[in-house]
This record gives C-alpha cells, structure tokens and sequence, in this order.
C-alpha cells in the first residue's frame, strides 16, 4: 500500500474517494480510511495498492514516501 | 558564528600590541569591519609570521623547517568577531578583498573539555530542570497546565512510572488519546519506555495537562523494528488531534503536540526534488497535516534530532541538513538540547533545516536524570527529552493563554524573543534563537496582559 492524496469536496466519504478514483475496496487499505488533511482545502490522504496508484486521476497526487519513524533517544 | 580576523596594521600598531608592557584594544587596530560585530572585550594578539628556515625555501610551506618573526613589519594581529550566520561564508570570503588591513577569516570554534554526548552521565536532575525553568514562578501565577490538552505522540505512556517520579497524579484523557491501527493496549497503561519519557519531562512544567497517549511509534504495519512507526500512521493521528481541537470550545482551545521522533535516514525516503519526497517537500501528506493543525490552533513542537556533528547518533545518515520533514517545518517548533550547565549537547543537531532554513527554533534542557524509564542510572537524553521539555513550557503558557488570545506563530515569535540568546548576534544554527528563558517569558506576557481590554 502506498500513500496518495486526493481533493474532494468537503466531508467527503470513503465511497466519494473510490468513485472519484475509480477504484474499488479491494485497492485500497479500508483499516486506515480516507484521513483528512486539510478539510477546509478538501485534501485528504488514504493509501492504496501500488497498482491503483499507477493509474489515479488528475484528481490524485502521489504516491508519497511513507518511510519508518524513531524516537530521537537515547542517542546511540 | 565567531570568527578570528588576522589583520596587518601599520608597523607601529603592530608593535603596540605584541610590547609585553602595553596593552593594545581592539579599537586600537582596527575601526568597522563591515558586516562583523567586533569583541572589544578580546584583547589583540600578536602573530608571527613563519618563514622559511633556509634561504630559498617555498615561502607558502609549513612543511619544512621554520623561523618566526615578531619584527613589526612582518607580524600580524588577531581580533575576534562574530559574523551572522545567514551570510557568514560569503562575508568570510569576501571580507580579505575589501579591507586593506585583513589577511584572512578564520571559525573559532567552541572548544569544550568534556562536551555531553550519548554515553556521557546525567547532568544534573529533573528539580535542576524544575528550578532553570522557574517552575515555582510559574505555578505561583497560575501557568501548571490546567485545562491543557497535551498529545504525546511517541511510543505510549505508563502514567503509573511518570506519577511515581514525579510525585503528582497524572490526567491521562482516555477519551482523547488514540492507537494507530494495529495497536492495541490503553491509554496510560503501555510498558515504561521513550513515551514515558516524553510525558514525566513535559509535566515538570505543566503537572495539570491532561496527557493525550498517542503511541504512533508502536505501529508495526510493515515490520521492521518494534520501534519503526510508520509516517502515515502519524498523519492519521493528527487528523485525530484536529478532531480533539475542534472539539474545544473556540475561546479557549488549547492543545500541545509533542513529538521526538523522526526520520534518520534518507535511505527510508524518495530523493529531493522527487514529488513525493518528504524530507523536503512542503506538499507531502504529513507537512500538509502538520500546518492545518497548526493553522487550527495547536502548538505543534518537533525534536530538532540527535545528528549535531560532534557527536552525532550512529543511525544518523544524511551528509548534511539533518533536520528535516515536519522536524523543520516553518509552523512548528523545533527544539534543540542543552545540558543543565547551559551548554549545547554535542547530538543536537544543527540547522539549517530543509524545510524551513532557521532551525532548531530553540533550545531545552535535556541529558538530566529524570524519569529513569531507561534505568536509575541513566539520563533522559537526546533532543527526545528537550522537545516535551519545551511543550511543558508550552503547555503552561497555555493555562492563561488560549489560542484565541495568542495563536500558536505569536507564541512562537515570543519564545524566540524571549530565549536567552547564546551567539550575541541572533539566531544561530546550533542554539537557534536560545535557551528557553522562562522569567523573560513572563515578563512579556505580564506586558500583553496589562494591553488587553479589561
């Protein structure tokens, strides 16, 4: 699964998400959802497979990198 | 940063400073230099001049035998200055071109005899801390985080460790607090580990907060270490604490996000300049996140990171710029680390940031016996500790000083204009704008207070 942005209209749905993607359930990582970024801007995040990601719409940006993080301690 | 400019006055100025019975100033040798903030309180030294000890040896080696000449016209004169450092390597290259009298610029390094390291001891305690912050100060005209939310977004806290070392009941907002998917386990009630850290270092300020647990870093959705979070699980919490933020009431939101974690490597990300890079991408999903929950209103604090060049992390792997991502973001704080005898930690890294160029914004105390999550002996270390140090800070400002009255960039200005200055010019890469100065703090706040309308 890989990171994507999408914009869509405020208090948007997953179900709004796929149509305007043109995917279906199966591409995408329902666990984690369509997560907000900047409501008042209708930005959102989700992740989906690779494959749907290599054909979004004008509507999608990404994939975005979605590295590891660490705690900043105890300094090794 | 502090430089030593090798000067060539006249002969008899020359001489005036390297006469063991005269004691020549800085004014005495040179007037401006521009762009320098001259030391006056640095006392002229003379420097030889090194010449070839054999007839006809190469003038400009030092690897050979040589002779020093202190007559007037062949020595020099060092003085002392700081340049700052938004210009400082283009002023140190220019500067001999357009000055008759300077030879050349040189660093002039902090030395230290034993800086603090990772395996350095702790320095000083957590009521060394409580005193440098004014804790008592504080409490006496009401700043102890009553009525703050404060998210601690690490590896989970274990209320129970934080109350016994502390000495004080601890508010965890069950309620409030999240899991990443896949993470089970309650809010307060996870194993002692860096999250217990954070929130026993940020309540030393700020006893009253409420503790939002949100343990980002115990994700294991795609293996790795048990401590490797995933940075989409750290967008999805903070759209869950934009929730939390709209939730308060509009006149008194308050809410503190402490954050000591990062990327290490640029290994784990896509190259610079690729569309979904993260380190230097403003657009990326979490940057994106991390400036609508500031614009919302919460104080959104990042550990600057433990990659400063004396005595950087192991795991640190990026050639330069180390602080980067959301730990640079330009609507954050990014927080440095300082011992308790005031001195930069030589782990902490320096700036400039990738996404925002004057990082760390500030420096905290860190390296300190604390919370002994990680044993009695050993210290609450890294700029893990300094961040909820400072979001402490925050989080009592908050007490009296909702968004609505002082939002979180107005909060921000003032802590750099209130932080105890440690380069004499400004804003330096390795202290930021300075050490947090708690009483400067309230003083400017006191002056806000008696402008607002009664």
């Amino acid at each position: 699964m890989v990171l994507i942005t999408v914009r869509l209209p405020v208090e948007a749905t997953m179900q709004d998400a796929l149509r305007t993607l043109g995917l279906h359930e199966d591409d995408v990582d329902t666990a984690y959802g369509l997560v907000p970024l900047d409501p008042g801007q209708g930005l959102y995040a989700l992740r989906v497979t690779e494959t749907a990601a290599g054909r979004l719409p004008p509507e999608a940006d990404g994939p975005f990198s979605d590295p590891p993080i660490e705690p900043y301690g105890p300094p090794h | 940063m502090r430089v030593l400019i090798q000067l060539r006055p006249t002969p008899d100025v020359v001489a005036a400073v390297a006469a063991p019975d005269l004691v020549a100033t800085t004014a005495d040798v040179t007037d401006e230099l521009p762009g320098v903030a001259l030391d006056h309180s640095f006392t002229p030294v003379a420097l030889p001049r090194a010449q070839p000890a054999s007839p006809g040896g190469d003038p400009l080696s030092l690897n050979q035998p040589l002779v020093f000449s202190m007559a007037a016209e062949q020595a020099s004169v060092l003085v002392r200055g700081e340049i700052s450092d938004d210009e400082g390597s283009a002023r140190v290259a220019l500067l001999p071109g357009r000055h008759r009298d300077v030879v050349g610029v040189y660093a002039d390094p902090v030395i230290e005899t034993s800086l603090t390291c990772g395996g350095s001891p702790p320095v000083g305690t957590w009521r060394d801390v409580e005193r440098m912050l004014s804790v008592p100060e504080l409490r006496a005209e009401g700043y102890d985080g009553a009525g703050v939310a404060l998210a601690v977004c690490d590896t989970g806290v274990n209320a129970a460790h934080v109350a016994e070392g502390l000495g004080l009941e601890v508010a965890v907002d069950r309620e409030r607090s999240w899991n990443p998917g896949g993470v089970s386990g309650d809010a307060g009630e996870f194993d002692v580990d860096h999250g217990t850290m954070c929130a026993f270092d940020a309540l030393i300020c700020a006893p009253r907060a409420s503790v939002i647990d949100i343990p980002v870093l115990l994700s294991r959705r795609r293996g790795g270490t048990a401590m490797d979070g995933l940075l989409s699980d750290a967008v999805a919490a903070f759209a869950h604490l934009r929730t939390v933020l709209e939730a308060q009431p509009p006149e008194s939101r308050a809410l503190v996000v402490s954050n000591s974690w990062g990327c290490f490597s640029p290994l784990w990300d896509l190259a610079p300049g690729q569309p979904g890079n993260y380190s230097d991408n403003a657009a990326h999903p979490f940057n994106i996140i991390v400036g609508s929950l500031e614009q919302a209103g919460a104080d959104i604090l990042f550990a600057a990171g433990n990659c400063g060049t004396e005595c950087r992390d192991r795991r640190c792997a990026y050639p330069d710029r180390p602080i980067g991502g959301a730990n640079s973001h330009p609507q954050v704080l990014s927080v440095g680390g300082v011992d308790t005898d005031g001195r930069r930690v030589g782990y902490s890294s320096k700036g400039p940031g990738r996404l925002s160029d004057r990082k760390p914004d500030i420096c905290s105390y860190t390296h300190f016996s604390g919370s002994k999550a990680f044993g009695e002996d050993k210290p609450d270390s890294g700029t893990s500790a300094a961040c909820p140090v400072a979001a402490g800070l925050v989080a009592a400002v908050r007490t009296r000083w909702p968004a609505s009255l002082i939002s979180p960039a107005q909060l921000r200005t003032l802590l750099h204009r209130t932080a105890d200055d440690r380069s004499d010019v400004g804003f330096d890469y390795e202290y930021g704008y300075g050490v947090t100065d708690t009483a400067a703090l309230l003083s400017a706040l006191k002056r806000r207070a008696s402008r607002l309308p009664l």
